[in-house]
């Protein structure tokens, strides 16, 4: 490649880069017009995408995934990485809008309301992490797609090399790993309570009991603790990390299937008690299940791909991805529906 | 008799009237503790950390996570199944509340 046609491709690329920029900030204030504007929930999704890569990829592999995306750099042999990369990046930010959207929900029923409509309001508004989360994840999956796609069309060239060769040298050392998953987990966490304090001073007060009791219905999280360790146990060690995503995912679908069905059973016997508690586990159960595929099973899974132990992840993984956080906004729908709707309880 | 027999049973002889009778009780009970001490920090020393190796095996167990996490699983569905209440649930339950009785009102 001649040095003018290096610099037009990189041109090209930094072109695409400012569309995609250009793509956020119009959908971000768009929402300072139409009422779609949630400035915690945006904060989380960016710092949150970036605790989340940190926490499955290590500061150098997420540099290469960005010189390549940039269309910087000709390093042919780890495109496949680059490109497994920004679909994890994808994902990650598919899961933590619906995370966002859950945990902001907890929130705006948890608080103090002046009327129904205030608190109708604020439980709409929590939805709109989902949307952010979405626009995040199609810009994520414009360079996965063009390097997924580099990576085919070079991957004869690639298997035909030695495997030591192939898979990009010698791995890095396992502090080197240790350390930028630490630090993805305490900027995560960290995150995660900067968020809650921002959606919290938002919003007016919820009396004297602290926001801690009120994120916190354990029933559902017995369920979802208990049933992810029990699955991912039975399954065994063969699937490797794909065993915990199979273990949250099935335990969360399960429990918001329970939480509906005693939300409906709820409705049957009019009693405003068991209708709550339901939807106060539907909620909970899916926050916690989205935690724990978004902070345990993927950056699992992201390292077994990154260290060459898997080509790829699973596809039962991949459908769960998608699947859950899909589910989760389906299931607020119906809880919002489920509260609104008016009922005389029978004593 | 050799020269270095004659000299085990002149030994053999000190010996025997050196220690003819037993050792004073106090004496005998002291070197017991002593023996007893010793012989305990050996062994209890061992046993120790076999115990605490044990603990460690016993609670890195799979059977025991397996139960463990049955047991959580378990005892959430029944307190989700008893409609066991949490503030969330209270809060949500008020919220409902609210709209039955702006619904009463409008009627």
């Amino acid at each position: 490649m001649t040095e003018s046609a290096k610099t037009s491709a990189k041109g090209r690329a930094v072109i695409r880069w400012l569309f995609a920029a250009a793509f956020i900030f119009a959908v971000a204030a768009s929402g300072l017009f139409t009422g779609l504007m949630n400035a915690a929930g945006l904060f989380y999704l960016v710092f949150g995408s970036i605790a989340a890569a940190l926490m499955g990829f290590t500061g150098r592999e997420i540099a290469t995934a960005f010189r390549q995306a940039a269309g910087g750099t000709t390093e042919m042999e780890s495109l496949g990485k680059s490109a497994y990369f920004w679909e994890a990046a994808a994902r990650n930010a598919w899961i933590l809008g619906g995370l966002g959207s859950a945990l902001n929900f907890i929130i705006a029923l948890s608080r103090e309301s002046s009327g129904i409509a205030d608190v109708s309001s604020r439980m709409i508004h929590s939805l709109i992490i989902m949307l952010y989360g979405l626009v995040l994840a199609v810009v994520c999956l414009i360079p996965e797609m063009k390097l997924a796609g580099l990576a085919d069309k070079t991957r004869s060239r690639w298997e035909a090399r030695p495997a030591s060769e192939a898979e990009g040298g010698p791995r890095l050392a396992g502090g080197a790993i240790a350390a930028d998953r630490i630090i993805g987990y305490v900027l995560f966490a960290a995150v995660l309570g900067l968020t809650v304090v921002f959606l919290i001073r938002g919003q007016p007060r919820s009396g004297s009991l602290p926001i801690g009791k009120l994120l916190l219905h354990w029933p559902a999280y017995l369920v979802v603790l208990g049933g992810s360790i029990a699955l991912a146990l039975f399954v065994g060690v063969g699937p490797g990390a794909r065993a915990w995503t199979l273990g949250f995912a099935m335990t969360g679908l399960i429990s918001l299937l329970m939480g509906l069905i005693q939300a409906l059973f709820g409705f049957v016997h009019r009693n405003v008690g068991e209708i709550a508690s339901a939807v106060a586990f539907i909620i909970s159960a899916s926050s916690l299940t989205l935690l724990g595929l978004v902070s345990v099973a993927s950056p699992l899974e992201d390292r077994e791909v990154m260290d060459g132990r898997r080509e790829g992840p699973g596809p039962l993984s991949r459908f769960f991805w998608v699947l859950l956080p899909l589910l989760t906004f389906i299931f607020l729908i119906l809880t919002f529906i489920m509260v609104v709707t008016p009922m005389k309880q029978v004593r | 008799m050799t020269e270095r027999n004659s000299t085990d049973v002149n030994l053999d002889e000190l010996l025997k009237r050196a220690f003819a009778a037993d050792l004073p009780v106090d004496v005998a009970a002291g070197m017991r503790e002593r023996i007893g001490r010793f012989r305990e920090t050996k062994t209890g020393g061992e046993a120790a950390a076999r115990g605490r190796a044990a603990v460690w095996e016993w609670l890195f167990r799979r059977s025991v996570w397996a139960a463990i996490s049955i047991l959580l699983l378990a005892a959430g569905i029944l307190f989700q199944g008893r409609g066991s209440s949490t503030p969330l649930a209270e809060r949500i339950s008020a919220i409902k509340t609210q709209y039955a009785s702006l619904d009463t009102t409008r009627r």
